[in-house]
């Protein structure tokens, strides 16, 4: 007896509010909008944080609840077969319930075993391995796997950013908040997309942290760290040579040929850095499918983002690949999608 | 054939300064390649885009960073003959060094073995430089050439017995030096074999050439099998791996990297050119090596391309793979070439390639090839059963076999097979888990030629440890049988990790703590064991050693075994339990005796052998056993007996500690039957004994001369007159014991001197009861002899005081108090740092014996770590108006003159030899200039203390020179020959004296200045 297949029955995603333009960020934060276009690339970002007052308008599981909803309101697909629920974030409402408990509790479940995987722009994969594997095992049939993030906790209005370098800079302008699930069944349904492979490696042995998110508690919340730092050399210069390595790693694994892929869902860094890395995994072949120009960097939402928007093209038969790279401890990550 | 073991490895490639940055390259697909540094030549003024005539057509190549950079006082080279040398020597015996270390072998004991030498090379780049201007050919110009020289500087430096040899097969050279390594190694010629590669471009010759001929890549650099490959681009390095018979590392439990099974070399005769690649010959290479190695060639799973990336030469490796491969079962072979990342490093390729597969096996994983996301589709990969590598290929936990090709451009082609390590091989275990033994804390020790190069090293050392989670022991352990032999010995305990790591980094960062820490000893340390008398004794004394270290249970219960028919009840358990019958003298007797012979038995299973010994009164039991004068099982039933007649004398007996000497106290004594001067233990340190009543008439008398006095805390009147009823039933025991003459010089407290010939017998044992312990005596004796190490046998320091209080003043220094056991909490840690005091003194412990067998476990540890401050580059560069414009001689690049020898470099308090303001001498100065000239050193950097040979490096053509140079400097040794002088140049001094008792004079000239004798 062979092992099941996942498949994705279907997704839903959930930004928070009206996007928001570099126009109106730059005057927020007092930067100059081209550097942001030119050197960033990224056109618009939703926040759950309203961006005049500073206040909080969505919580992580308010966005995540959303974006189950709608999941799991497509047609082919019924609450009521959840099985199980799997979350990755990168920025959790609190350490304790973890979210995902939130997120069950607002979408009406109960009874389910639940798992919260502490990660950044892998976590949405790794979330996706994890009830591939709960498929797998037989034991499950229909389960829920959601990733999102809140990035706007680090967005602090009231800071002055006149002076602040640019590597300080590109903190405030490239994230973006929200959050995507998808319903994951053991036989073909609703949008009958199978889950092929999915690739979630750790190959940090020995390399420094390409970005730190910290937290602080009673003890050190008034130490002065920066709460987000990034390496972003190290970043630029090991994320497209990993996403190659990932690109060929999958293919090979499938035993596909890059001409083979219909469609190419590329990291999804910055506009910018998401064009370069496109560019240097180099499938002309495939179409290539990317949000987070439109989106920001929203974390574990880009990749239910990406998703999305490919189901809108996908046709029996056609081929996607997608590749992420979690740059804080250098995680390898990527999945291969087959409609049939 | 009989697998090869690859046991050690150091190298460094452009981008990668160490095996581990090497490995780093590899994994994140770096490239190494860059614009040819500006101190080789011009690259631009050579360029020419379309290949003109004398022309590169790139300015780029792969190049290793700090080439210039030697240390050669670590290798007591002069600077002269330094600058001299082919910097291809000099990189390759720094990594040689290090390579060996990385095998946990010290370089210095594997000197004297038939270890091989064998090392791939073509580049003469350098001697082209140099040996072309004929009328600045010098004797270290000569030495500083020739391919040859690679292999022999390494076995002259390291003193290696075995074969040593360059091989010239131009690309395929260093794989074929393994092949020779590796048939030597069967064929029993040697039992370790250095193999290695290295590749220097100090001219633009080979990059005009290659662009010539059309194979040059105008990016400079090789993109193997790939479709946009172009040509090769230059590549530098240098790589040493270690090897051993599989069987002879196993047996010595070695850490194994790889193993290979089979490797073959062959030529391709006369083939379509002499330089064309040959897919017929290439094919046969690659059966050849399946065939030795005795494997399916569907087995291997990857295999390291020669991969030049021309156009050619990929498509022929590709069909000669293609004819073993393209049928096999299964996956594909994975394919990859480093010189996608490096460039094509020439002599040392087939190293490079060796190190990357034997890194892959491994860590398990093999790397992905640079430039394969576009591979060539001409090339048909697929259909020939290859596949090139994209991205990195996990291997299994599976044993893994591996090929690696090189080719010669002349038609030697060699291949490899390798296999992953045998699963205990890759991490050692102990092989003896029998015998327990160890002190429970090890010693880390760390030398260095001088105190620069210990803190430097020590820092490096600090930075690996702290990212290790392995036992602080077997880094120890390690570190005991690696860093050895340089005169500049750091010790510290070495008990956790995280705490070594620490220790290791104050030293590194504080000048007096290093000081501290350091010592260059002169030579054997004469070490002397005092072992402490009654009133040294407490409840649960050495219990915390006892728990830390099997070693010192193994002879504390050994001890308690002797005494329990004697003493019927277990010393051992009394002790340990804290009993207060610890007291009682006839416990207190026997428990110190147990304590102390366990204690120096300990030290001596730890290779520390007193050369002198001396106990305080019944400290003298424990020594005479170590002495050979009494048995253990003799000693144990006397001073049972002893301890047992004492108990039994009545009680009202007292002992009187008086701080007067002797003189003063005596005559009170004189005529007293019932006292006794009990101990003379310094000049104001007189102990009497005897009646209770006495001793109070005795006291007020001394209080009213205003005398300090001081009641003792015993229950008998040890060594006084009222211990005579128990002399005869004692003698009884006495006499059926017996006792020898010691082995060891033992200082008697019995007689206040050294035994000479007397024997310890029942005679000696019986007078010892009621004699005064004449400490002060048999201490000064002791001393006199110069004893550099004192060390205190019992369960707390007492006699290292006393020896302090006798007032000495050594003219050779205050020996050291070494202090095993220093009170109540005192454990292994204590024992292992009075093993680091008595090693930087000199000593060789038996390190086997400090560590339980399960922490004898290699470790790797951070090789040598050389100084990059000298260096030593071509005059001048080639230029583009061709030879006929050759440099001169070479001399130290000016950016960094060579400094001074690394000892002046001290700071204060680190043991720096002397160096007194001398009188004005001239003799003396024009010696100094004249070897300063010779060595090419500057003046102020040659010293009166300085070795010739071992010191300022000189040779044979060196001392020939010398006495040409003295004779035109100096007069009156027109009657003295180079045979006169060899025996008086032990140093600097030793010459200057000669020529003063000879009667020679200062030639009137004015004195050359040091630039004058630097380019001499």
């Amino acid at each position: 007896m062979s092992t099941p297949t996942a498949h994705i029955a279907s997704i839903g995603t959930a930004l928070p509010g009206d996007p928001v333009d570099n126009a109106s960020l730059a005057k927020v934060l007092g930067v100059n909008e081209e550097w942001i276009e030119v050197f960033i690339g990224t056109k618009t970002r939703h926040f759950a944080r309203d961006l005049g007052t500073g206040e909080v308008r969505w919580s992580l599981a308010d966005l995540c609840a959303q974006a189950a909803q709608k999941a799991l309101a497509a047609p082919g697909v019924d609450p009521a077969d959840i099985e199980f629920i799997v979350l990755g974030t990168a920025t959790p409402d609190t350490l304790m319930p973890a979210t995902v408990n939130q997120v069950a509790d607002q979408l009406g479940l109960d009874q389910v075993p639940t798992f919260q995987l502490q990660s950044g722009c892998a976590g949405a994969i790794q979330a996706l391995s994890v009830g591939q594997t709960m498929i797998a095992s037989g034991q499950y049939r229909t389960g829920l796997v959601i990733g999102g993030d809140v990035c706007s906790k680090h967005l602090d209005v009231q800071r002055d950013l006149s002076g602040a370098a640019p590597s300080d800079l590109v903190n405030f302008v490239l994230f973006g908040d929200g959050a995507g699930a998808a319903v994951l069944t053991a036989e073909p349904a609703g949008q009958r997309v199978a889950l092929r492979h999915v690739l979630n490696r750790f190959t940090g042995l020995g390399r420094k942290p390409g970005q730190v998110i910290e937290w602080f508690g009673l003890a050190d919340r008034h130490d002065d760290r920066q709460a987000l730092t990034e390496d972003y050399k190290a970043i630029e210069e090991r994320v497209p040579v990993m996403a190659v390595e990932i690109l060929w790693e999958l293919l090979g694994e499938l035993d596909w040929e890059a001409d083979d892929l219909d469609f190419l869902l590329p990291p999804q860094l910055s506009g910018r850095m998401t064009r370069r890395i496109t560019e240097e995994l180099d499938v002309p072949t495939a179409e290539e499918i990317s949000c987070v120009a439109d989106t920001g960097n929203n974390g574990n939402a880009l990749p239910f983002l990406q998703i999305e928007k490919l189901l809108d093209r996908m046709a029996d038969g056609h081929k996607a690949l997608a590749v992420a790279v979690e740059s804080s401890k250098w995680i390898k990550a990527g999945f291969a999608l087959e409609k049939i | 054939m009989e697998p090869i073991a690859i046991v050690g490895i150091d190298c460094r490639f452009p981008g990668a300064p160490d095996t581990g940055a090497y490995w780093d390259l590899l994994m994140r697909s770096g490239d190494g390649v860059g614009k040819v540094p500006e101190q080789r030549w011009d690259a631009d003024e050579f360029h020419s885009a379309d290949g003109a005539e004398g022309h590169s057509n790139t300015v780029e190549g792969g190049f290793i960073g700090d080439a210039d950079a030697f240390d050669n006082e670590f290798f007591t080279i002069s600077p002269r003959e330094a600058a001299a040398m082919d910097p291809q020597q000099r990189l390759l015996l720094q990594c040689a060094w290090r390579a060996i270390e990385d095998a946990g072998l010290s370089p210095q004991r594997l000197g004297g073995t038939d270890t091989g030498v064998f090392v791939g090379i073509m580049g003469n780049e350098w001697a082209q430089l140099h040996l072309t201007d004929y009328a600045k050919v010098t004797a270290q110009i000569g030495s500083g050439n020739g391919y040859c020289m690679t292999a022999n500087r390494v076995s002259y430096h390291l003193n290696l017995k075995g074969p040593s040899l360059a091989v010239d097969t131009a690309c395929s050279s260093s794989l074929v030096a393994v092949h020779l390594a590796a048939n030597s190694l069967l064929a029993g010629e040697c039992d370790t074999a250095l193999a290695g590669g290295v590749n220097v471009a100090v001219t633009p010759a080979l990059s005009i050439f290659y662009t010539q001929a059309g194979l040059s890549a105008p990016d400079g650099r090789c993109k193997p099998f790939g479709a946009e490959a172009n040509g090769i681009g230059r590549g530098e390095g240098v790589g040493v791996v270690v090897l051993r018979r599989l069987s002879d590392a196993l047996k010595d439990g070695q850490r194994v990297y790889a193993v290979i099974r089979g490797i073959a070399v062959n030529q391709d005769g006369r083939s379509n050119g002499l330089t064309a690649p040959n897919r017929w010959a290439q094919q046969d290479v690659l059966a050849a090596a399946y065939k030795r190695a005795g494997v399916d060639p569907a087995e291997v799973v990857f295999t390291e391309a020669h991969g030049t990336g021309t156009t050619l030469g990929d498509m022929m490796e590709v069909k000669a793979l293609g004819h073993h491969h393209a049928d096999r079962p299964g996956k594909p072979l994975a394919l990859g070439s480093v010189k996608g990342n490096i460039g094509h490093t020439e002599g040392a390729a087939g190293i490079a390639g060796l190190i990357k597969v034997a890194l892959a096996l491994h860590h398990r994983v093999v790397p992905a090839s640079r430039y394969a996301t576009k591979e060539n589709p001409a090339l048909q990969l697929k259909q020939h059963g290859l596949r090139l590598l994209k991205a990195p290929l996990r291997l299994p936990s599976s044993p893994v076999l591996a090929g690696l090709s090189s080719f010669g451009m002349g038609g030697t082609n060699a291949h490899a097979v390798l296999e992953s390590a045998p699963p205990a091989a890759a991490r050692p275990a102990p092989h003896d888990k029998e015998t327990a033994g160890g002190i429970g804390c090890g010693v880390y020790t760390v030398t260095a030629p001088g105190a620069a190069a210990l803190r430097r090293n020590l820092a490096a050392q600090a930075d690996a440890v702290a990212a290790r989670r392995v036992s602080a022991q077997a880094l120890a352990w390690t570190s005991n049988q690696v860093k050895t032999g340089h005169r500049y010995r750091f010790a510290v305990p070495a008990h956790d990790t995280a705490d070594l790591a620490a220790r290791l980094r104050e030293a590194a960062d504080d000048p007096d703590l290093l000081a501290r820490l350091t010592a260059a000893p002169a030579g054997k340390p004469r070490t002397a064991f005092l072992f402490t008398g009654q009133g040294s004794q407490y409840g649960g004394m050495t219990a915390g050693l006892y728990r830390d270290s099997a070693l010192y249970r193994r002879f504390l219960d050994e001890a308690d075994d002797a005494l329990l028919p004697h003493t019927g009840r277990s010393v051992r358990d009394l002790i340990l339990a804290g009993d207060d019958d610890v007291h009682q003298t006839r416990w207190t007797q026997p428990a110190l005796f147990a304590v102390e012979y366990a204690l120096a038995r300990t030290l001596t299973e730890l290779g520390i052998r007193p050369d002198l010994l001396l106990g305080h009164s019944v400290g003298e039991y424990a020594a005479a056993v170590l002495a050979g004068a009494l048995t253990l099982d003799g000693a144990a039933r006397l001073i049972t007996a002893r301890g047992a007649l004492m108990q039994q004398l009545p009680e009202g007996g007292g002992m009187l500690s008086v701080r007067a000497p002797l003189a003063e106290v005596a005559p009170l004594v004189d005529g007293e039957p019932l006292v006794g001067v009990a101990a003379v233990n310094g000049p104001e340190a007189t102990v009497l004994s005897g009646d209770l009543g006495v001793l109070e008439r005795i006291e007020t008398e001394l209080v009213s001369r205003g005398l300090t006095t001081r009641r003792l805390t015993v229950s008998h009147a040890f060594h006084s007159p009222l211990m005579r009823p128990m002399l005869e039933e004692f003698a009884l025991v006495a006499r059926e014991v017996g006792g020898g003459v010691p082995d060891i010089p033992v200082y008697s407290t019995v007689r206040g001197r050294v035994l000479d010939g007397e024997a310890m017998d029942a005679v000696y044992w019986i007078e010892h009861i009621g004699a005064t312990v004449r400490f002060q005596d048999a201490a000064d004796a002791l001393l006199d002899t110069g004893p550099t190490h004192l060390v205190e046998i019992g369960p707390q320091p007492v006699l290292s005081g006393m020896v302090r209080r006798l007032g000495r003043r050594d003219r050779a220094g205050a020996p050291a108090h070494v202090l095993p056991v220093r009170g109540l909490d005192s454990g292994g840690r204590d024992v292992a740092e009075a093993l680091a005091e008595l090693y930087r003194g000199g000593a060789e412990p038996r390190w086997e014996a400090v560590y339980p067998a399960e922490e004898r476990v290699p470790q790797p540890l951070v090789p040598y770590v050389f100084s990059d401050e000298h260096r030593y580059w071509a005059a001048r560069r080639p230029t583009a108006a061709g030879p006929a414009d050759s440099a001169p001689a070479a001399v130290p690049a000016p950016a960094a003159a060579p400094a001074q020898a690394e000892p002046a470099a001290a700071p204060a308090g680190v043991a720096v030899l002397e160096r007194p303001a001398a009188p004005a001498d001239p003799l003396s100065d024009t010696v100094q200039e004249v070897i300063a000239a010779v060595g090419g050193y500057e003046t102020g950097d040659v010293f009166a203390h300085q070795r010739l040979y071992e010191d300022l490096g000189f040779d044979s053509v060196m001392i020939m020179e010398l006495k040409t140079r003295l004779d035109e400097r100096v007069t009156g040794l027109a009657h003295i020959t180079v045979q006169d002088l060899l025996p008086r140049l032990k140093t600097v001094a030793d010459l200057t004296g000669f020529l003063h008792e000879s009667g020679a004079t200062v030639t009137a000239r004015t004195a050359p200045t040091a630039q004058e004798g630097r380019t001499a």
